[in-house]
């Protein structure tokens, strides 16, 4: 069956007042790798805590796969990578007994693995890179090795949606495309990728599509259309850093396009043209 | 010499009390390694100070005194959450502020009929002088405690390393932390008699506390933190006959003497935990 969120007029109002998100309607499938963008307080958290099932929205509701979020979470169907800020990295847990507790919903009362659980388990810290460190205690990893850490988990928890939240920020950037190349596999094979992302830059490279909000769903559609500088704006409003290049700077005849550099501060974006007809521009990922 | 070793196990007193501390001792440092990483330490200190007055009720009125812990540990709590919902204060404040006021009420209860109730066993804790009855109530607090967290010990690690995987894949997460902390109380409760309420704290913090600087893997951590509780609890009753002391307070300085030798280790090897 391909994994299938769907988004009916989703609210959520908290208790004190605040509106973080507010009426968002959208359908995500299967084989595809989903970007959710906007800026800090736009209710990213929010809206994914909500396809978690940690919030039930106040208003419309979240379905997964046909069903209710609690039933898609009992039948394993949705594995969750959180932020770094969330884990207590001073716990006394080594690299494998994280992984293997993405296996416990597979195991009997007593969660004893069985050989299969334990092949699972060395597997998806292969295809992470981390088979080496799998006796390591969690805080003696570097902010890549972490975040890889958890990507294991949640891969042999084999759900087929994963969600991630902000996987890139603070990894180095073998991590980041490891983790990349990673997901397009994954996509490949039918599993349904939602990444909330500050890193505007790596976008292109690997979402198929991307949504935007701002308490509302400002856009959301393929990247190749809906990753556009205008949405961008909008989505950021004056918070994004924003350097334009203009056109006599870059050329020496009457060319007139220009170079938008928009970043927050990790990888940029940057496109090249005039107003109504510009290019992304593909950049390197260095640090 | 053997007479002289062995003297302790010739009286039936000292044998149940070795035997009832050794237990509390296990299932105090059973959980201890659980709240010493959530930062929970004060919750368990707060609870026994909370339970003397339901206590002393109970003595008066001659009910269970488990029933009455139980009745003032709720209550507490309930006061504690609607401070904490209706006022702004942090929660170390709270606590200090609604336990000590029970603690308080506990000692008035106890002033007014002093003839039905032995405050100072409440407080102090004397595993010496623990009627059959009570010794029958901590076995089996004591037992059942070790049995869930025994069977269970993984989830509970799940739930307490991170909550929000736990939900997702599906753990009852609620049940298993109502039933996390019902058994703290009852194990309080269990070790009120042996130690006291002024040094329960410390049976569910050190060992804990100690095994934490000995390894990294949360199983081992668990089976250190038991079989230094154990060894403590035991060892301590069994001295005091010689010395003829208060064997609450010999256990935990036991206590706080490995906790002490174990941080000295990790100072001179350099490395924040002397497994791994």
């Amino acid at each position: 069956m391909t994994p299938r969120i769907h988004l009916d007029a989703v609210g959520v109002t908290y208790p004190n007042g605040h509106m973080a998100i507010d009426c968002i309607s959208a359908t995500l499938t299967g084989g595809h790798i989903c970007g959710l963008i906007g800026m800090n307080g736009s209710g990213k958290s929010t809206l994914f805590k909500c396809m978690m099932g940690f919030l039930t929205p106040t208003t419309g509701h979240v379905t997964i796969n046909g069903g209710a979020v609690a039933q898609a979470l009992k039948h394993n169907q949705v594995a969750y990578v959180p932020q770094a800020d969330d884990i207590d990295w001073d716990f006394p847990i080594i690299v494998d007994d994280v992984v293997m507790m993405g296996r416990y919903a597979h195991m009997g009362p007593l969660r004893i693995p069985s050989a299969q659980d334990r092949a699972i388990v060395t597997e998806a810290l292969d295809r992470v890179g981390m088979t080496a460190y799998r006796d390591r205690q969690i805080g003696a990893l570097s902010g890549g090795q972490k975040k890889r850490v958890f990507v294991a988990r949640a891969l042999a928890q084999g759900a087929p949606i994963i969600l991630l939240d902000e996987p890139f920020t603070g990894v180095d950037t073998t991590t980041e495309s490891t983790l990349i190349d990673l997901f397009q596999t994954l996509r490949q094979s039918g599993h349904l990728i939602v990444v909330s992302t500050h890193n505007l830059g790596s976008i292109p490279a690997f979402c198929d599509t991307v949504m935007l909000i701002n308490q509302r769903l400002l856009a959301y559609g393929e990247t190749t259309e809906t990753f556009t500088r205008a949405n961008l704006e909008k989505a950021f409003g004056g918070m994004l850093r924003h350097h334009q290049i203009a056109p006599t700077t870059i050329h020496r005849d009457s060319d007139q396009r220009s170079v938008t550099v928009l970043t927050d501060d990790e990888r940029a974006v940057v496109f090249y043209g005039d107003d109504d007809n510009w290019d992304l521009v593909e950049t390197p990922n260095s640090d | 010499m053997l007479t002289t070793v062995l003297e302790p196990f010739a009286y039936a007193y000292m044998t149940k009390a070795i035997g009832i501390s050794v237990l509390v001792g296990i299932t105090c440092a059973c959980l201890s390694a659980y709240i010493t990483l959530k930062g929970w330490s004060l919750m368990g200190d707060a609870l026994a100070h909370a339970i003397v007055p339901g206590v002393a009720l109970a003595y008066t009125i001659g009910l269970p005194y488990v029933a009455g812990a139980f009745l003032s540990g709720g209550l507490a709590a309930i006061s504690m959450q609607i401070v904490k919902t209706k006022t702004k204060l942090r929660e170390d404040a709270i606590i200090g502020l609604v336990f000590t006021a029970f603690f308080a009420l506990g000692l008035l209860l106890a002033s007014i009929n002093p003839m039905a109730v032995d405050i100072q066993a409440i407080i102090l804790g004397n595993s010496l002088t623990i009627p059959d009855s009570e010794a029958l109530q901590i076995a089996g607090i004591a037992g059942i405690t070790l049995l869930i967290i025994g069977l269970k010990w993984k989830d509970f690690t799940s739930v307490f390393f991170d909550l929000n995987h736990a939900k997702s894949i599906g753990l009852p997460t609620t049940a298993l932390q109502v039933v996390f902390f019902t058994l703290l109380s009852a194990t309080t409760v269990a070790a009120l008699h042996t130690v006291g309420a002024c040094l329960v704290i410390a049976m569910l913090v050190t060992p804990g506390a100690t095994a934490y600087l000995i390894t990294h893997r949360f199983r081992h951590l668990l089976m250190l933190s038991m079989g230094l509780g154990g060894l403590t609890s035991g060892l301590g009753v069994y001295v005091s006959y010689f010395i003829n002391t208060h064997p609450g307070g010999l256990v935990v300085l036991m206590q706080t003497g490995l906790f002490l030798l174990v941080f000295g280790l990790t100072r001179l090897l350099k490395r924040p935990c002397l497994i791994g």
